[in-house]
């Protein structure tokens, strides 16, 4: 279903400085080079899911873990490698991203919708679903900019979860909302994942983690530390946070 | 099959387009009294306020055809280039937060922005037939050829938007430096003077820009009732091409790049 060969991903932070029309001028008049303060998110990343799979990514800030799933997402090309899928992607990799806060629930709804790459037809036959399951029926004409964050979320998550994916990537979202919501988005997503779907998984909740995946994937400073089964991995990563 | 993939994209993405164009529109408008209205109205006072200026004050007039129709044709084709190519070129830097999170085809933006102020475009030809008749200038069949100036325009500045909307993402400078070069374009455009008053060596300068050859082509028809030269029609199709492949080129060899400059 997915394959990722040798991807290696290359920041390069000298770049992302104030970068001007001035200091363009000033580097080409003393000939200055480019300090090249490279940074790899990323090296040498192999693996492969197979369908219906869900497979949990963990390890600490910055290793690399939304890297890795916004490539597989296509929103970044690697520098080096590739990667295959097959099947549809739903990337829930941030939610609520295209909403417009001018415009209302109703509007936004087909705006991120679109965003996510729903067709028309599909967002008209789901809307009362996607409603019923925001549970924001009486502030469908409220502009967005009137709600809380946590009624944004629900919103962003009722929308996003709507369809039916082949492969669905999940990127910290499920502690969204209040309590009640929180069970009931989690009770989704595991009707979603028991559904057959292939899902890539990351969370710093490592209790999450162990129930929901079959593999999980220990990323460390862009390299794959260790690959296997769910309990085992989790409980080596722990064991290797706490005693350090 | 690059064909086949581009329409199968463009499908798919279509709606996506009709949402964001439609956004816009909503965005634009909800909060003012008058809302649409104001696409009818601004060219209309805009082109007041130049008539006042140009004709009263600095006495410019053009021999033969009305001064009021010379002046909002040329008005509503460089407001169009003006204000789509400006949101064209901020709306990648200002869609990042999108970008960096879902797969999106870039181009949808600025497309999006150049169609988007295109219907409004399409608005403002309204008050310049209600000028046109009012002022006694009247309409004939050429009317029919004016498409073409206006899809000219409309690939012109999709064209010029997408190297815009490339080179701001690398130098944010570019917001700057193009309202300068912007002020100067329309200066440099006969909008509001006839290019006869300029000297004759200063008007070959002022003929290599394209603006001007799509505001001239369409008051060959407007104002003097007649079709424009082949020469006039071959200018226009040959540099709006041009712009839009460079433009296509510069904007494909660079977007993968666009996601390191956040």
């Amino acid at each position: 279903m997915i394959t990722v060969n040798n991807v290696s991903m290359r920041f390069n932070l000298g770049v992302e400085k104030n970068f001007s029309l001035k200091q363009f001028f000033i580097d080409i008049l003393t000939h200055k080079k480019k300090e090249k303060s490279e940074f790899w998110a990323l090296s040498d990343i192999n693996f492969s899911v197979k369908k219906g799979e869900v497979v949990g990514f963990i390890g600490s800030n910055g290793a690399g873990k939304s890297t890795l799933l916004k490539i597989i997402a296509g929103v970044m090309k690697p520098t080096k490698g590739s990667v295959e899928i097959y099947g549809n992607i739903c990337p829930m990799i941030e939610l609520g991203a295209g909403f417009d806060m001018d415009l209302t629930a109703r509007e936004n709804i087909f705006l991120n919708g679109a965003v996510l790459g729903y067709s028309k037809e599909f967002l008209e036959s789901k809307f009362d679903e996607i409603v019923e399951f925001s549970e924001l029926k009486d502030f469908l004409d409220v502009p967005v900019r009137n709600f809380s964050s946590g009624m944004v979320a629900r919103l962003a998550f009722s929308i996003a979860t709507i369809v039916d994916p082949e492969i669905l990537i999940v990127d910290e979202i499920l502690s969204v909302g209040d309590i009640a919501f929180q069970q009931k988005s989690e009770n989704k997503m595991r009707s979603m994942i028991g559904g057959g779907t292939t899902v890539l998984f990351v969370s710093h909740s490592i209790d999450q983690i162990k129930n929901l995946c079959d593999k999980v994937i220990w990323l460390d400073h862009g390299k794959i530390k260790q690959v296997g089964p769910a309990k085992e991995i989790c409980d080596n990563y722990k064991e290797s946070v706490l005693h350090s | 099959m690059f064909f086949k993939n581009i329409i199968a994209n463009f499908k798919k993405y279509s709606f996506l387009l009709q949402q964001l164009i439609s956004r816009d529109f909503k965005v634009k408008y909800k909060r003012s009294v008058l809302g649409v209205l104001w696409s009818l109205l601004y060219p209309v006072l805009n082109m007041a306020v130049m008539a006042l200026v140009f004709s009263n004050i600095f006495k410019f007039s053009t021999p033969g055809v009305n001064y009021l129709v010379y002046v909002l044709s040329g008005l509503i084709m460089f407001n169009y280039f003006s204000e789509a190519s400006n949101l064209a070129m901020s709306s990648i830097v200002a869609n990042f937060s999108l970008i960096n999170k879902i797969y999106i085809p870039k181009y949808i933006f600025p497309l999006s922005k150049c169609l988007f102020v295109g219907i409004n475009f399409l608005l403002t030809l309204i008050p310049l037939y209600i000028v046109i008749f009012a002022t006694g200038t009247g309409i004939n069949i050429y009317h029919l050829v004016l498409p073409y100036a206006y899809i000219c325009l409309f690939m012109f500045t999709l064209g010029m938007g997408l190297i815009l909307a490339t080179i701001s993402v690398f130098l944010r400078d570019m917001f700057y430096i193009y309202s300068i070069v912007l002020t100067l374009w329309t200066y440099l455009t006969p909008i509001m003077y006839d290019i006869a008053i300029i000297p004759a060596k200063f008007q070959l300068i002022l003929k290599l820009n394209p603006m001007y050859h799509y505001i001239d082509f369409i008051r060959k028809i407007i104002l003097y009732h007649q079709m424009p030269s082949a020469f006039t029609f071959a200018v226009c199709g040959i540099s709006s091409v041009i712009f839009l492949v460079i433009g296509l080129v510069a904007f494909k060899k660079n977007q993968d790049k666009f996601i390191y400059y956040v």
